[in-house]
């Protein structure tokens, strides 16, 4: 069993009688058995050495790193293991047809979009009126079907997204006030909330990609390689609306992030470390939480979802089977 | 499957020490080392299997004693802390 | 390669095709282990030219091939002629085969004649053809399906 482990304080992660040791400025040490890891997430900080990196990389551990104010700062990403040239031909092939890469961005979005909507019926039967704003989604996701230029495309998920947005401030039972997607820096409690998130989302991605031969540069919806692995963020799309938001509207109205989770600094909101372990303890959980898979015919966790996600990309690439994104089917 | 696993090895020689040594130090390679002697942690049935191979490199079987319990999930072991409470088995730092 | 030739065709393209699985199956990597495990004093892995891989030789003359069960014999039989094949054309003669199941202990000696080398050369002509398809071999719908690391992979 591989597992993620977080380093929320500041010190030291070093290899130490092949295994791996935390030791912290507070004098407070952890062993983590090498065995167990699959990824570590550095949110404090901590000094590494190219010695623990080449350990590292001779286990496959991928490091995600954040900065002080919560923010992704970037990923180890060791020497690959498993790669295969001609699925790279074929994955570089589908983003320079246009026609190919405008039908994978395009089933990206439809599952995002319809993830979304997913969401949104929950809550609206739930208790929360958001008819319209369903209504709204379903004839924007219609309008996917018929752009096929890529900037179309993001310009239907803007709509589709603002039109979600407008949702939260019903969904969530606490005054949010939230209008529009700020990102630098984040203006307020959810525009911070979900800068975090969503990186959280990205990393998970790019973990699991890692572990199949895609190559995480070349990506269909985003622009390849602009800055950031970019396949992971076509993915991320598509499970944004489950693991990150959804999780945002339990924490709010679960009341376990409220106001007082965030510090103002000049004019952006960042989240207290307090409120940091909060989320990621409720991440971790939700990336274990196991559903039965109704065409595997076995429990998979959420996180796996991902993993077959990158599975049905391959296939999709090698012209075996056409690409259909996931949408939550519970 | 949820294990915990307890080791005795005779200290009756210097390989007695060097036993003890490896088996700790092979054990903190998969497990959290819980309390003298016990390791405690989630391991696949290949793990498991990798463990062994590994510690039987250096026990000795009319002297060394390793016993492990398994549980096929931790949900099925309660587990209560009397006296000092102490989280080793938790994924955060 | 052989091997998957008479297990799963599908398995062999995409193996060929180097899309390769981390073992997330926990029975292969059990296989795995116990075979590194069961023959330790003897020299292990050998491979040649990249092309075949046999587990040990003794006496130089004659090659060790560990399996976990007989249930795929047919194809382990044809895995380890084909590594007589492959070092008799390469000017090793007279080897011979044995087949150890450490688990079951048993043991199948296997030789190689004739009409096993014209099958073979039928074998790898068709090995070549299916590698190069564009086309993958279709799903073998069975019951191994389940405890191979590509089951998700195939079934998703």
């Amino acid at each position: 069993m591989k597992n993620t482990y977080y380093l929320l304080k500041n010190g030291e992660l070093r290899r130490k009688d092949n295994n791996l040791i935390v030791k912290a400025c507070d004098g407070s040490e952890k062993v983590i058995p090498i065995e167990t890891v699959k990824e570590i997430y550095i949110m404090g900080e901590v000094n590494v050495n190219s010695k623990l990196m080449t350990f590292l990389s001779q286990n496959s551990i991928i490091l995600h790193f954040f900065n002080y104010y919560g923010f992704y700062s970037g990923s180890y990403y060791p020497k690959e293991k498993l790669v295969s040239g001609s699925l790279l031909v074929k994955q570089v092939e589908h983003y320079r047809s246009k026609e190919k890469r405008v039908e994978l961005a395009r089933e990206v979005l439809k599952s995002a979009s319809y993830n979304i909507k997913r969401n949104l019926r929950y809550y609206n039967e739930r208790g929360r009126d958001l008819e319209d704003e369903i209504k709204t989604i379903k004839n924007l996701r219609k309008h996917l079907d018929r752009q096929n230029e890529i900037n179309e495309l993001m310009g239907v998920e803007g709509n589709i997204r603002e039109g979600y947005y407008r949702a939260w401030n019903k969904i969530v039972n606490q005054d949010i006030n939230f209008e529009k997607r700020v990102k630098h820096p984040p203006d307020n409690m959810i525009n911070s909330l979900l800068s975090y998130v969503n990186s959280l989302v990205y990393t998970t991605v790019l973990s699991e990609i890692y572990h199949t031969q895609l190559n995480p540069t070349i990506s269909f919806l985003h622009e390849p390689s602009t800055k950031r692995f970019s396949l992971s963020l076509d993915i991320a799309e598509i499970f944004k609306p489950i693991l990150g938001e959804r999780m945002i509207f339990s924490l709010l109205n679960k009341n376990m992030i409220n106001e007082d989770s965030f510090e103002k600094e000049m004019n952006s909101l960042y989240l207290k470390d307090s409120a940091r372990k909060v989320i990621l303890q409720k991440y971790d959980s939700r990336l274990k939480q196991r559903i039965r898979h109704k065409v595997l015919k076995k429990n998979v966790s959420y996180r796996y979802l991902i993993r077959l996600e990158c599975y049905k990309i391959i296939k999709h690439i090698l012209g075996e089977k056409n690409y259909e994104g996931f949408k939550i089917w519970w | 499957m949820y294990v915990i696993l307890v080791y005795d090895v005779k200290l009756d020689s210097a390989i007695g020490q060097k036993v003890l040594r490896n088996v700790y130090k092979i054990c903190k390679k998969y497990m959290y080392h819980i309390q003298n002697s016990t390791f405690e942690g989630e391991l696949s049935r290949a793990q498991i299997v990798k463990l062994r191979y590994e510690l039987d490199e250096y026990i000795r079987k009319d002297k060394d004693s390793i016993i492990i319990f398994k549980s096929r999930n931790e949900r099925w072991l309660d587990k209560e802390f009397w006296g000092l409470e102490d989280d080793k088995t938790s994924n955060f730092f | 390669m052989f091997y998957y030739y008479f297990i799963c065709k599908r398995k062999l393209w995409y193996f060929r095709n180097e899309i390769q699985m981390e073992s997330n199956s926990e029975a292969v990597e059990i296989g795995k282990l116990i075979d590194e495990k069961s023959y330790k004093r003897d020299r292990k892995h050998i491979m040649i030219n990249e092309t075949i891989n046999i587990d040990f030789m003794r006496n130089r003359k004659v090659i060790h091939e560990i399996k976990k069960s007989d249930s795929m014999e047919e194809a382990s039989i044809w895995q380890v002629k084909y590594y007589i094949y492959y070092l008799k054309k390469h000017g090793v003669e007279d080897i011979k085969a044995i087949l150890d199941y450490p688990k079951l202990k048993k043991r199948v000696d296997v030789e190689l004649n004739k009409d096993d080398e014209e099958e073979i050369e039928k074998i790898l002509l068709e090995i070549e053809k299916i590698v190069r398809d564009q086309k993958m071999p279709s799903i073998i719908d069975s019951k191994i399906c389940k405890k191979c690391s590509y089951y998700e992979l195939c079934y998703i």
